[in-house]
């Protein structure tokens, strides 16, 4: 299970996982820890957009929608 | 003094209303300064205090991200409210609390209002009011149902209490370790600054540094505080060596764990989670096929309501103004012996007639406001964004500029204004600058009467070519400018919350609707008496010599003829090199359905609706018929709504439903023969052959699609993006419907 580097955006909705860092850098990356993205926090894909993308992640009880190009900046572990 | 009180929260949780509910009608609203972002200040009375209630706008944090953000830290940073009223959505505790964690660094007092306990409860949350205020030190908690103004009393209360009683210790997330000692170190050199400790709480301002905080650093670097930022790098560094994670990444996580902590103890979640109606709805409007549909059928709704919903008011209020007012108004200065003055002439024609052509915007901006308050208040707006975000990002653009876009078809006024749901302010600027390619309502009568005159029966071809070319226009600039102004910036990040779909309270809306069309009307008019003005006057002074005198001088002699003779050349090349087409023009900026009643004014003389002489009535008369007019614009409004259903229907194929029609109204037919055949004669002289007056016409045509939106739009293009950006949007439009127009007649004129 234990796979190396997942990221986000290469979950399926349904799918669950846990935030083990943010990549990227900056503003993008400051928000993201903000909106509750920090070590250890669950996060639930539910389902992606009409067109595929954004996607609609669930997150501290919340809905969070990221486009690809913010969730590949999620390593998680499944 | 009054006791100034901020009221801070993140976005979507009903802080508008608790403020609305404490302040009532005791509210100013104005701009930040230098900001196009609202200011909402209002007064409460809280025993003998006389509190001031300054609504901040909607923040997840304190970081310098967003203007809101900024706005929101300058003001708790420096000018220090009494306490901070912290609104909480008591269904997304942990995100929320985020806020209130910054706050509470900041040394300002804080009440909690845990608002939406409602929809918590319906979750299955259970919150411990009462040991959420014991863990946090004792600060006040008091829980609010926002929609229905129940805990307001209590909240008044914890006001009062906290101003008259400040609490002396406040519960702060704890920093350890590495990151807690750096911490402390850095706040202690802070403290040695007398400079900075006037500005700044320094353990604030500590891990700011530490969080590498952009507007921070910058404004130290400004006051030339190198040592400080030196040992906040060599501080970050070592954080970075003991821990190999950044301190930005360490903080963040320790307040999330300060909150997670608290959140635990007082937070009984159900061992199951409970689908609610809000994800039901979800499951609906953000369905993988349904999805776009909605989409497309909200939107046409939004354009159903701005155009023709709010078409029998625009009627009325032109009516009154430009029909009773202005007869009023010319009747009383007869009476006062100033009657076919000078002075008459420009009270009438220049600063009622420009008067009325703001007034006429509101009926269309109140209707506009209604839906863009109803969609984002219910949280729809988000859906949409997310529905759409695809197909924008294509453009450089955001999910939600697609609803301005889409509002631009109907007028590019509250296009314009539509934007304020952007939050980043690259994507409003951008919205709002493609937004005036979406050919208007105002444009389409110059169409038609073109298209009948030079087309017959293919008129519908021109009307339906150019509201392509507009839309093809407005992709083309938006990846002329993605590839060049925007070039190697990276988009604006989409992390975008979906709020949780909830019923608009009607005060809100009612609230929203009149506070933005008070704003227009104050900004607009402005700009608008101004350029109403200067065009009468060129109308009233001869241009030439011997040709009249001031206020009495044939069209074709004034100033304005002159001058739009001068500026005609400029047009040749696109064929309409006439002083009539340019004066159009020229007049076409006040509104561009102007275009069609100048021309009419100087082919045929007089205006064929001014030809109809009645009887004058009398004042009671006059009064009765406004009343009336007015009873009538509503039942039409009400028709129109209804009509809402069959057209939308329609819109099936092979669907033809009746619409309603309360008054038996026909559709006036005006006759334009004498107009057209005078602008066949007067292309084809300016083209040089029939064949190329055609296509003269539609160069013309795009031109009066492409160029400057009329002046209310500019306006509102003025207040919303400043100076600087709509002298460029002038200029840009100007230039490429120059372009454009003389791109067709020239390749067209290969082809003939």
């Amino acid at each position: 299970m234990n796979e190396e580097n997942v990221t986000l955006d290469q979950l399926n909705p349904g799918q669950s996982a846990q935030v083990k860092k943010i990549h990227g850098q900056g503003a993008v990356r400051r928000r993201l820890m903000e909106m509750g993205l920090t070590r250890g926090v669950q996060i639930d894909v539910v389902k992606a957009s009409p067109l595929g993308d954004p996607v609609d992640y669930l997150v501290r009880g919340y809905h969070l929608s990221l486009r690809k190009a913010e969730a590949q900046l999620i390593e998680v572990i499944i | 003094m009054t006791v100034m009180i901020a009221l801070a929260g993140n976005p979507n949780v009903g802080k508008s209303t608790i403020f609305n509910a404490l302040t009532g009608s005791r509210q100013h609203v104005g701009n930040w300064p230098g900001k196009t972002v609202e200011k909402k200040e209002g007064r409460l009375r809280v025993g003998d205090e006389e509190i001031l209630l300054v609504d901040l706008p909607g923040a997840y944090s304190l970081t310098a991200y967003s203007i809101e953000e900024i706005i929101t830290r300058d003001f708790i940073v420096h000018e220090r409210p009494t306490a901070v009223v912290a609104v909480v959505d008591a269904s997304n505790l942990e995100r929320n609390l985020y806020l209130v964690a910054q706050v509470l660094e900041l040394e300002t007092p804080v009440i909690i209002v845990l608002n939406m306990t409602d929809v918590a409860s319906n979750r299955g949350l259970k919150i411990d009011a009462a040991q959420l205020s014991r863990r946090m030190g004792g600060i006040p908690v008091v829980e609010t149902v926002g929609n229905r103004s129940l805990g307001l009393e209590p909240l008044k209360q914890a006001i009062k209490q906290v101003t008259e009683n400040p609490p002396l210790a406040l519960p702060q997330a704890q920093y350890d370790g590495v990151l807690g000692a750096e911490m402390a170190a850095l706040a202690a050199q802070i403290t040695q600054n007398p400079v900075l400790v006037a500005h700044y709480q320094p353990r604030w301002l500590a891990t700011k540094l530490l969080e590498n905080d952009e507007a921070i650093v910058e404004a130290l670097e400004a006051q030339g505080e190198t040592e400080l930022l030196a040992a906040a790098a060599a501080a970050q560094a070592r954080i970075e060596d003991a821990t190999e994670d950044d301190a930005e990444t360490l903080i963040a996580d320790q307040r999330y764990t300060f909150i997670g902590d608290l959140v635990a103890s007082v937070l009984e979640r159900p061992s199951t989670s409970i689908l609610t109606t809000s994800d039901k709805i979800d499951e609906i409007v953000t369905h993988r096929i349904w999805g776009l549909p909605i989409f497309l059928l909200m939107m046409w709704l939004v354009f159903q309501f701005t155009s023709n919903v709010s078409a029998p008011f625009l009627d009325w209020v032109d009516g009154f103004v430009n029909g009773t007012i202005y007869g009023w108004a010319g009747a009383l200065l007869t009476a006062v012996g100033l009657g076919d003055t000078w002075f008459a002439a420009l009270l009438t024609d220049g600063i009622i007639a420009g008067v009325g052509g703001v007034l006429v915007f509101v009926p269309v901006l109140l209707f506009l406001y209604m839906a863009l308050a109803v969609l984002e208040d219910s949280g729809y707006m988000a859906r949409a964004a997310f529905v759409m975000d695809r197909v924008m990002r294509w453009m450089g653009l955001h999910g939600k500029s697609f609803l301005p876009l889409i509002v631009g078809f109907g007028c590019t006024v509250p296009a314009v204004y539509a934007t304020r749901t952007l939050e980043n302010e690259k994507d409003r600027k951008l919205t709002g600058f493609l937004a005036t390619f979406m050919s208007c309502g105002a444009r389409l009568p110059v169409y038609v009467v073109f298209g009948a005159a030079f087309f017959g029966t293919a008129s519908g071809n021109l009307i339906f070519s150019m509201y392509l070319v507009g839309i093809a226009v407005a992709l083309a600039t938006g990846f002329a400018l993605k590839y060049t102004v925007y070039k190697g910036q990276q988009p604006a990040p989409f992390v975008m919350e979906l709020p949780p779909y909830r019923l608009p309270r009607p005060l809100d809306v009612w609230r929203q609707m009149w506070e933005r069309v008070q704003g227009f009307l104050i900004k607009a008019s402005t700009v608008i008496l101004a350029v109403s003005t200067v065009l009468w006057l060129m109308m009233a002074v001869p241009g030439r010599a011997n040709a009249g005198s001031f206020n009495d001088v044939a069209a074709e002699d004034s100033l304005f003829a002159v001058l739009s003779g001068a500026v005609s050349p400029i047009f040749q090349p696109a064929g309409f090199g006439s002083w009539e087409a340019s004066g159009s023009l020229i007049t076409g900026f006040m509104a561009k359905e102007v275009i069609v009643g100048t021309m009419s004014q100087i082919f045929v003389g007089e205006e064929v609706a001014a030809a109809e002489v009645t009887e004058p009535a009398s004042f009671g008369e006059q009064v009765g018929e406004a009343v009336l007019g007015f009873g009538e614009a509503a039942v039409l409004t009400v028709q129109e709504l209804l009509n809402i259903a069959p057209r939308t229907i329609n819109l099936l194929p092979g669907v033809t439903l009746p619409t309603f029609n309360f008054f038996g109204i026909e559709e006036e037919v005006v006759d334009n023969t004498r107009l057209e055949a005078a602008l066949i004669g007067s292309f084809e002289r300016s083209a040089g052959s029939a064949a190329l007056g055609a296509l003269a016409a539609v160069a013309f045509n795009v031109f009066v699609l492409l160029y400057v939106p009329c002046m209310v739009a500019v306006a509102a293009m003025r207040q919303e993006f400043g100076n600087r950006w709509t002298l460029a949007q002038v200029g840009y439009t100007l230039a490429v419907a120059w372009i454009a127009a003389v791109l067709v007649f020239q390749v067209g004129k290969l082809f003939i």
